[in-house]
Order: C-alpha cells, then sequence, then structure tokens
C-alpha cells in the first residue's frame, strides 16, 4: 500500500515537473488582446513616450487596426508605422490597401525605421 | 538668402544621392549549446539591417523579444534571467565595413571585415575585425557573417548550477537579404 502511495506521488511529482520543463508556448491566437487600437495611435504612442510605452505595451497581446502600406511573404506594414510578422505565409487574398485588423504580440519598437514591431499576428477580419 | 538655398539644395541632392539596402527580415541566431545537453539557442527572424552603400556603413537592430527558444521556458528564462528585455529590449550593430566598395561585388561571396559596436544588455562592446561575407543578389545584397560573444563582456551571469549546459562563448550567426530601397 505504502509503496503504491510513493510511486503515485512520485509518477505526479514527474508529471509536473515535466510539464514545466517543456510547457508549451504561448499561443497568441487564443489570448484576450489587452489593448485595441489604431496602428497609428499605437506608433506615436511609441514616438511620444517611448519608454512608458515599453512598459505598457511590451510582451503584451494587443489588436491593431490599419492599413496595409506593405506586404511580403510572412509579413506586413500597416500604415507605414506598424510592422507585424506571421508565423506561416500570408494568404494570398490579403492585398495592399486594405483595412485589416490584426492580433500579435509587441516586442518593442524599431529606432531605425520608426516602427512598432509585433509577432506571431494573425488576421482577424 | 542664395547661399541658403543652395545650401539646401545641396542637401537635398546629397539625400537623394544616398543609396540605401535595407531588410526588415533579417535573420539573426545565437547558440550557447554544451555537446550532450539539451540545446541552448534560439532565433530572432525579424532583425531590420541597412546598409549606406556610398560609405559601407551599416546598422541592425534586433528586439531581443523576438528571440524564440524550441523550449518555452527556456524562452522565459532568457527574458527574465539573462536578457532582461523588459529592460533592454533591444540589440543594436552601428559599424561600417572596411574598403567597401558596391562596385566590386559580384554574385560570388567575398569577405570583408566590420568593425563597429554591439550594445546589448546595457552593455557596449567593440568588435574589430568581424569577418563577414557579402554578395550581389538579384534584388540587393546578402551580408552574413558569425562570430563568438562573451555572455560575461556583456554583464550576463550564467549561474553555477547551469553552467556545466550553458556556455558563456555564444556564437552568433547572421544573415540579411537586403533590398534596393
Amino acid at each position: 500500500m505504502r509503496k503504491l502511495v510513493v510511486l503515485i506521488i512520485a509518477i505526479i511529482v514527474i508529471t509536473l515537473g515535466y510539464n514545466y520543463l517543456y510547457k508549451d508556448h504561448r499561443d497568441i491566437k487564443t489570448e484576450k488582446a489587452e489593448f485595441t487600437l489604431g496602428s497609428s495611435e499605437l506608433s506615436s504612442e511609441f514616438t511620444l513616450e517611448p519608454i512608458l510605452s515599453e512598459k505598457k505595451f511590451l510582451n503584451k497581446t494587443i489588436e491593431v487596426k490599419g492599413q496595409v502600406t506593405e506586404i511580403s511573404d510572412n509579413s506586413l506594414t500597416l500604415d507605414n508605422s506598424v510592422y507585424c510578422q506571421f508565423d506561416d505565409a500570408i494568404e494570398q487574398h490579403i492585398q495592399k490597401n486594405i483595412v485589416l485588423k490584426i492580433k500579435g504580440r509587441v516586442i518593442g519598437f524599431d529606432d531605425l525605421l520608426q516602427q512598432v514591431k509585433l509577432d506571431q499576428c494573425n488576421i482577424l477580419n | 538668402m542664395k547661399k541658403i538655398i543652395y545650401a539646401l539644395l545641396f542637401v537635398s541632392i546629397s539625400a537623394m544621392a544616398q543609396d540605401k539596402y535595407l531588410t526588415k527580415t533579417g535573420t539573426i541566431g545565437f547558440e550557447a549549446s554544451v555537446p550532450s545537453f539539451e540545446e541552448v539557442a534560439a532565433t530572432n527572424q525579424s532583425v531590420t539591417a541597412i546598409l549606406n552603400s556610398e560609405n559601407g556603413e551599416i546598422a541592425a537592430l534586433a528586439l531581443v523579444k523576438g528571440f524564440r527558444f524550441k523550449n518555452a521556458l527556456m524562452e522565459e528564462h532568457f527574458n527574465e534571467n539573462y536578457a532582461e528585455s523588459d529592460e533592454f529590449p533591444k540589440a543594436i550593430f552601428k559599424g561600417k565595413l572596411k574598403d567597401f566598395s558596391l562596385e566590386e561585388l559580384t554574385t560570388e561571396a567575398q569577405t570583408y571585415i566590420l568593425e563597429g559596436t554591439l550594445s546589448f544588455h546595457g552593455v557596449t562592446q567593440e568588435f574589430n575585425d568581424l569577418k563577414v561575407d557579402l554578395k550581389k543578389t538579384e534584388k540587393g545584397i546578402d551580408i552574413s557573417g558569425e562570430f563568438i560573444a562573451k555572455a560575461s563582456e556583456f554583464n550576463i551571469e550564467i549561474p553555477k548550477i547551469v553552467r556545466k549546459k550553458v556556455k558563456d562563448d555564444i556564437t552568433v550567426s547572421f544573415n540579411y537579404a537586403l533590398e534596393i530601397k
């Protein structure tokens, strides 16, 4: 009886330990967005208040809305101010100039381009 | 007044003449793995890099949170305890290619020497003889290279308990497919 208890505890500890060490990555797609805003609004916050905005947005899941101004295989830019990277290739029907709502994770502000960067993006509309 | 107009004209002409090559999807990878232990490696595929083909100046910026690990816990520890990406969200390289000339580039890779500074984790280090390969492509210029950076020199301490599993010598590799802007 005692052995069985020890064995069960051992199994639980190992499973918990394994799940801790090899836990899954965040799934941005299913996370709820903490902020919803326009792309120009987002970039102006970063330009005007870089340090505060970093505290507010870094690593957060957000929703941005804007017009597509540039598009490549797996990334696009909204209003020349928010750069969105996707894990997979972007669907063919997404074209320049259309307005999109995108959910992604903020990874920071790129000084060279003056653009906010998001990764693990998803198109919502 | 005339002088000012000439000056302005001159400035705008020289600004136009600048040929910039740029990518937003450059790759930087690093590895600090020790053989027979779990791989300690990450890649960032959203690096911005700009080359000024007039003078060979290069700037590259990687957002630290954009480094992705296979293991989610490792990524979390990297961001929280090692790179401290909330406090230091950017890694920036600024430098210049020695003896660079756009005309001399060919479709075959040639090695150039890159000099510059790398700022990361609140520390700026000089690198004086980075070897980089440059070649002409259909759309622009490809730049790639590899170098070793010491974690300790960037004020990153690897705790004793994992020192056997994580190297202090970190191999950093990069690849930028630059396109003319």
